[in-house]
């Protein structure tokens, strides 16, 4: 479980703390939840989960996952969470530009593998990449590189998927392939889904939405 | 669902994200650099073992001291006085802080005359000394005296048996070896007020550092006492016992004071100590090459690391922990280290044959093969350019 209690981040404005219903609040993301953030820009939607997935820690208050702080983590400590807790798909995508698609998500599969090698074609298949997987990463469409950070994040086992505008460079069509890609492997390890996005997405049937 | 096949995390899987081939001179320039520093080391090393083992049986040194014996010098000035040691002149001696302990070679004070009986048919007045135990290089246990005992235990100069052995021949005489010089029965005449006292006298042992005929001193207080009525003589000749006899405060103390220093059993000592300050300077080389090879190695490894910089980091944000990411990398340069290190000491084990073989003319005082504790030094340096390697590396992934 992820708690939160009375988190805020430091540099916020105070209205946008006020307004919100995760800052300064207590929350609590259970495995298997469904949960959508509604975030408008500007509202400290990609601090929060960078805050989550430890990446910063310029927040007052406390986070924990499975009852140990955040703030208490150490490197290994992280890198542990990061590769068999939470998984993660970035904003802003985050791939190795120089490498091929293949190589990209492999990387991450290797780390601590939930799917053997032949799942990264099936689901590249699935999302429509299948062709790209030998290209280097930074000759993809963005919309192609969005796919491949998403299949990457679904290579280790996982009990919380954080997703930050996963969906924003895809077109309706291939952010409902990849959103059923997304539920069926969070609900295979019984995962939650914490989905961050500018306005609520329809296709999404989150079982909470919160406002930031 | 079907078991995971697990590929097993090693260098290769991060290798492609890492620009590891680039800045490849100065790699091999830290490579060669260390090479040398450390061939030198190990070179440096077994050459003061060399010096140590060539010169060992030439060194008049005793449980890490050494020995040495002085006397006042003898000018055409004072030659009318009496140049002997006072004791005043002792306790000086005694009180400096190089010298660790001094001790009189006391002499007879009466006229002593020793025969060899029929079988050598040798006879010559003698001078006897005695001097304590500690400063005696041989001393075996019947080396005592008490009074009322008639055999006197005698410790004799090798050299003044070489000398006998000299003339010897030429006198009629014969030649003795140490081991026969010791079955001899020596008659040994004490002349006093109260007449002529014979005692027998046997050579117990020689001495390679101390140039006289040596008696108990327990005898020589008794004798100078009973037959030449002078129980505490001045020496004329003051051993010394010291942590260096080439000390350059004792031997401007003893200049100063005008003290004859026997120069034969410090020569090697002098040349031992001028060829081990020069192998010393060339480790003390062979070190800042070491050092200055293992510096260009960390600008080689910081560079490689600045440019992979980003993707090392997106590693550590995708779950990739930085001590398995620090060990990995290190030990990618551990067969370069191994091979570096086996190269330089297989050369000095090559230069180590040569130097015993054709330098020395396989002699045997030298073994052709290098010495064990050149071969632990490699072995620590080995482990000691792993270690800095992987803390550096460590340290540059933690700041990341």
């Amino acid at each position: 479980m992820i708690s939160l209690d009375k988190v805020q981040p430091s540099y916020l404005e105070k209205e946008k703390i006020e307004r919100s219903q995760i800052w300064n609040e207590q929350l609590q993301i259970s495995k298997g939840e469904r949960i959508q953030i509604v975030a408008p820009s500007g509202s400290g939607k990609t601090s929060f989960i960078h805050f989550l997935y430890g990446l910063r820690n310029d927040f007052n208050g406390n986070i924990s996952i499975d009852g140990k702080q955040l703030k208490n983590f150490s490197a290994e400590d992280f890198a542990a969470i990061r590769s068999s807790v939470c998984s993660i798909i970035f904003q802003d995508l985050r791939l190795f530009p120089d490498h091929t698609v293949f190589e990209n998500i492999n990387i991450k599969r290797v780390l601590n593998p939930f799917h053997g090698e032949e799942r990264i074609k099936e689901m590249a298949a699935r999302l429509g990449i299948e062709n790209k997987l030998s290209k280097l990463a930074r000759t993809c469409s963005y919309g192609e590189q969005q796919r491949v950070a998403i299949i990457r994040a679904l290579q280790q086992p996982f009990d919380f998927i954080l997703m930050d505008e996963p969906y924003s460079n895809l077109d309706e069509n291939n952010r409902m392939i990849a959103m059923e890609l997304i539920e069926e492997e969070a609900k295979k390890r019984n995962a939650a889904i914490v989905l961050a996005d500018l306005k609520r997405l329809e296709f999404y049937k989150a079982d909470r939405i919160i406002y930031l | 669902m079907e078991p995971i096949k697990k590929t097993k995390l090693s260098f290769r899987t991060i290798a492609p994200f890492l620009n590891i081939g680039q800045n490849n001179t100065s790699r091999f320039f830290s490579y060669a650099g260390l090479a040398i520093g450390v061939l030198l080391l190990l070179c440096s090393v077994q050459m003061y073992i060399n010096i140590n083992q060539l010169l060992k049986d030439k060194n008049p040194r005793k449980n890490g001291f050494d020995f040495i014996a002085i006397t006042k010098n003898i000018t055409d000035q004072n030659m009318g006085n009496d140049n002997r040691f006072n004791d005043a002149d002792l306790k000086e001696l005694q009180s400096k802080p190089f010298i660790k302990d001094a001790a009189p070679l006391i002499s007879n004070q009466f006229r002593a005359k020793v025969s060899a009986g029929d079988i050598i048919p040798f006879s010559t007045d003698l001078f006897l000394e005695s001097l304590k135990n500690d400063f005696i290089d041989t001393v075996p246990p019947s080396f005592s005296w008490q009074p009322g005992q008639q055999e006197v235990p005698i410790i004799f100069s090798a050299d003044f048996l070489e000398m006998y052995n000299i003339f010897a021949p030429a006198q009629g005489l014969p030649q003795l070896s140490g081991t026969s010089a010791g079955m001899v029965t020596i008659f040994l005449e004490c002349y006093g007020p109260g007449g002529i006292q014979k005692y027998k006298a046997r050579i117990v042992a020689l001495s390679d550092r101390i140039n006289s005929v040596l008696v108990p001193e327990e005898f020589l207080k008794w004798a100078n006492r009973e037959y030449g009525n002078a129980p505490n003589p001045p020496a004329a000749r003051i051993y010394l016992k010291t942590v260096d006899a080439n000390n350059p405060e004792l031997l401007d103390f003893l200049q100063q004071k005008n003290y004859r220093v026997n120069k034969d059993k410090t020569k090697f000592g002098r040349v031992k100590q001028v060829l081990q300050a020069v192998v010393t300077g060339l480790g003390g080389f062979a070190i800042l090459v070491i050092l200055l090879a293992m510096m260009l190695f960390s600008f080689y490894l910081q560079l490689m690391i600045a440019r992979s910089k980003d993707n090392l980091q997106l590693l550590l944000t995708l779950g990739y922990s930085p001590g398995w990411l620090s060990k990995t990398v290190a030990k990618k340069w551990i067969p370069a280290y191994t091979i570096i290190i086996i190269v330089a000491l297989c050369l000095t084990q090559l230069l180590q044959w040569l130097f015993q073989g054709i330098a020395l003319n396989n002699r045997d005082e030298l073994s052709p093969l290098i010495h064990i504790s050149v071969i632990a030094l490699a072995a620590l340096l080995w482990l000691l350019c792993i270690l800095v390697n992987y803390r550096l590396i460590r340290k540059l992934l933690y700041r990341l």
